[in-house]
């Protein structure tokens, strides 16, 4: 009698995949509460006694949480030198002496309540109960469909959050703190840019499925609509095997423009094996597709010849006091644009805490109202103060602008500023009603 | 027809990579009934341990060190982790292999850190074209590396004592110990190969585009390739994973021309429904051994 023991074994198998790729677990939560003294209200995540590692002894504490990709998620590369930026963003604030509530200091601890998502949605939000009764808000949500696992458990906790992603739903959350403009946006300026000192007359995006890949070919979609360009999306599995398709319809269409939403290896198998099969065009990726160390692999003339990267603000070597006060901050590390994207993401909610600081009332409640009525952040130059807009509607709100940098084997991570914060027309005229993707 | 020769040959290149990794996944089933799952962290060890002796020791000393190194590794889990599992449930040493896996992993991202590292290969995206055939280089030397390697296995299986050892172990391992042959020797022997095999298809896999921390997940495509050729099978692992390979490259070049319905990306799944059209038709696989009891 024929077992079915190599069936089961197969079967084995194929279930083991699928839990290698996504282990999921869940788990309960509470609502802490908090009891604050003096004379600025205080609840949740707000102590009277001073942090745990802090030159000021006579502060109070803010503890903020830190969720983000830490270990063996798929952005874990960025969402380190992300967090390292914060933690020195936030030391820095310390140092000045903390926020300031009238008479009392309070100091922002970062460092208590770090947690791994390992970019799953679930263990995110089982992370977030973990820590949601110890702090006032997160000082990081890493990833756009982690974050929407806990949006609804922020809005209902009132707890503020600067999300680590551009997406553009978060311009209709009150809730998310989100810093320079939305992939929708960047894409548009991106073909506008083509079209205007290139002569861009076709686009094609390229992207991952999902609010990353799918916002951004979204806005390159309607910049090629209001320009009458002709477009195709190519949407492209993650993995540099899995890109025999997207190369094959480069090659085969020759656009003047390809939009690329992608990780570093994936883009150096397009950019590399189309420019090696003739391709001419230029390609034009978001932040997360570059990567310094793609000018030292086969793929680095091909880069050089047809890349430039889009980005919601300048790369890590760029001349405004907020990038000099990083880099200071940092000291001696790796030159990485994770950094200077957790420091930028760290400002509106340093404004958000000073506002609420000064209205007397550093508890939840307090902190999202203060949030509905900020209008300006000051970045320190990395994005003017307007992008800090948080109070109107998002169509008015929305921060427009974005920058264009080129290859430049000199700068610290490999891109230097070529077109400075701008706004084409395509994004100039949308009308952001609802998210693009 | 010169597209398709083309695309064809750049599959056998990636289903080569695929047939390594498949070869260390049967090996180890062969000997010790287990799944192990700690392949895929093998393959990316291997590929960050030649992309740090690239450097020093040039491209062909850091493969050959990285397989050394990586069988070391391969050995030295399957002493500390492995052998105390020895006679429990293999369902148990599988999951464990999962843990080895992760933990694995965990370290490695340490290593490779914030940047694309790079294996320094030859090949980069250099195409050749023969009879108007053009392939990218790096394909015809996994091919033919493949082919060396694959030989030189069977080889060793066919014609040595520790080889012919393997086979009596995997055929009964009672008996086999009731022989005097050493079946932890050859529990031992497996792993080191597998974590050999992984980390020559890791470099391959980082020829051209780098090593990243996502690169791991590419040795789950050997899970279909196995499945398709046999578990217990070491041909089946080859040509198991050289279709597999072929079949997602033709897909990836034809389906968006002739089956656009399937939708964007079918070649990312294809391997997997060719897992499981053979699952239904043939659950042992084109080559594995059709095993009877009696009850």
């Amino acid at each position: 009698m024929a077992t079915w023991k190599h069936r089961r074994t197969a079967f084995t198998a194929a279930l083991f995949a699928v839990a290698l790729v996504a282990t999921a677990c869940r788990g309960g939560g509470d609502t802490g509460g908090g009891g604050g003294e003096g004379e600025v209200a205080t609840g949740t995540g707000v102590t009277q006694e001073a942090c745990p590692k802090t030159p000021n002894k006579d502060n109070g504490c803010i503890y903020l949480g830190v969720i983000s990709d830490l270990t063996s998620g798929p952005f874990a590369a960025l969402a380190v030198p992300i967090t390292d930026a914060q933690k020195a963003f936030w030391a820095r604030v310390n140092e000045q002496g903390g926020i300031q509530a009238g008479d009392q200091a309070f100091d922002v601890d970062v460092t208590s309540y770090i947690k791994d998502n390992k970019y799953n949605p679930e263990v995110h939000r089982q992370v977030y109960q973990e820590i949601e009764s110890e702090v006032l808000g997160l000082a990081q949500t890493l990833g756009s469909p982690t974050t929407a696992a806990i949006i609804n458990d922020l809005k209902q906790n009132n707890v503020v959050a600067a999300p680590a992603s551009w997406t553009s739903a978060w311009d209709f959350e009150d809730v998310i703190l989100e810093s320079g403009t939305n992939y929708c946006l960047e894409s548009m300026n991106a073909v506008d840019y083509a079209v205007d000192e290139l002569g861009a007359k076709s686009v094609m995006a390229v992207h991952y499925p999902g609010d990353y890949g799918e916002d951004a070919a979204g806005g390159a979609k309607t910049a090629a609509e209001a320009q009458g360009l002709d477009f195709t999306a190519i949407e492209t599995g993650q993995g540099p095997e899995n890109q025999a398709g997207a190369i094959r319809a480069v090659v085969g269409q020759k656009p003047d423009l390809v939009i690329v939403t992608t990780g570093p290896t994936d883009a150096a198998a397009i950019v590399g094996e189309a420019a090696g099969r003739g391709f001419e065009g230029k390609v034009i990726g978001t932040s997360p597709t570059w990567n310094p160390a793609l000018l030292k692999s086969p793929a680095a003339d091909a880069f050089k010849a047809l890349y430039l990267q889009s980005g919601p603000w300048a790369p890590f070597g760029a001349d405004t006091p907020g990038h000099e006060a990083m880099r200071e901050a940092l000291g001696s590390v790796e030159p990485n644009d994770g950094y200077t994207s957790g420091w930028a993401w760290s400002y509106p909610m340093k404004a958000a805490l000073e506002a609420a600081a000064q209205n007397g009332d550093l508890t939840r409640e307090g902190l999202v109202e203060a949030v509905t009525s900020l209008k300006t952040v000051d970045y320190e130059g990395m994005l003017p103060s307007e992008a800090g807009n948080y109070a109107d509607e998002p169509n008015d709100a929305v921060f427009r602008q974005s920058v264009i940098s080129e290859v430049d084997a000199d700068a610290p991570t490999g891109v230097s500023l070529t077109k400075d914060l701008y706004i084409g027309p395509s994004a100039e005229g949308y009308e952001l009603s609802e998210p693009c993707f | 027809m010169k597209e398709l020769l083309s695309s064809t040959l750049a599959g056998l290149g990636q289903g080569s990579i695929y047939a390594l990794l498949a070869l260390g996944f049967v090996i180890i089933y062969k000997s010790m009934r287990v799944i192990s799952f700690a392949q895929p962290a093998l393959m990316l060890a291997g590929a960050v341990l030649v992309s740090y002796l690239v450097g020093p020791f040039g491209f062909i000393l850091a493969v050959i060190l990285g397989v050394v190194g990586i069988a070391l590794l391969g050995l030295g889990l399957e002493r500390t982790v492995i052998r105390p599992m020895v006679g429990k449930p293999v369902f148990v040493v599988a999951i464990i292999t999962l843990g080895i896996d992760i933990a694995l992993r965990v370290v490695i991202n340490g290593f490779i850190g914030t940047d694309v590292r790079q294996v320094g290969d030859p090949w980069g995206f250099s195409r050749v074209s023969f009879l108007g055939v053009t392939v990218q280089e790096r394909y015809i030397a996994m091919f033919l590396t493949t082919v060396v390697v694959i030989t030189v296995l069977f080889a060793f299986f066919k014609y040595t004592r520790l080889g012919l050892a393997t086979r009596a172990a995997s055929f009964d391992q009672e008996t086999a110990l009731a022989q005097g042959i050493s079946v932890s020797t050859v529990f031992a022997m497996a792993w080191a190969i597998a974590g050999g095999l992984a980390a020559i298809a890791g470099t391959f896999v980082a020829t051209g585009v780098g090593v990243d921390q996502q690169l791991w997940i590419i040795a789950l495509k050997a899970l279909p390739a196995i499945i398709l050729g046999g578990l217990d099978s070491l041909g089946g692992a080859v040509v198991g994973g050289l279709t597999i390979g072929v079949v997602e490259s033709l897909v990836a070049t034809y389906q968006s021309d002739f089956a656009p319905w399937l939708g964007d990306n079918f070649s990312v799944v294809s391997p997997y429904v060719v897992m499981l059209l053979v699952l239904l038709v043939k659950p042992y696989g084109l080559f594995g051994t059709r095993e009877v009891e009696r009850v």
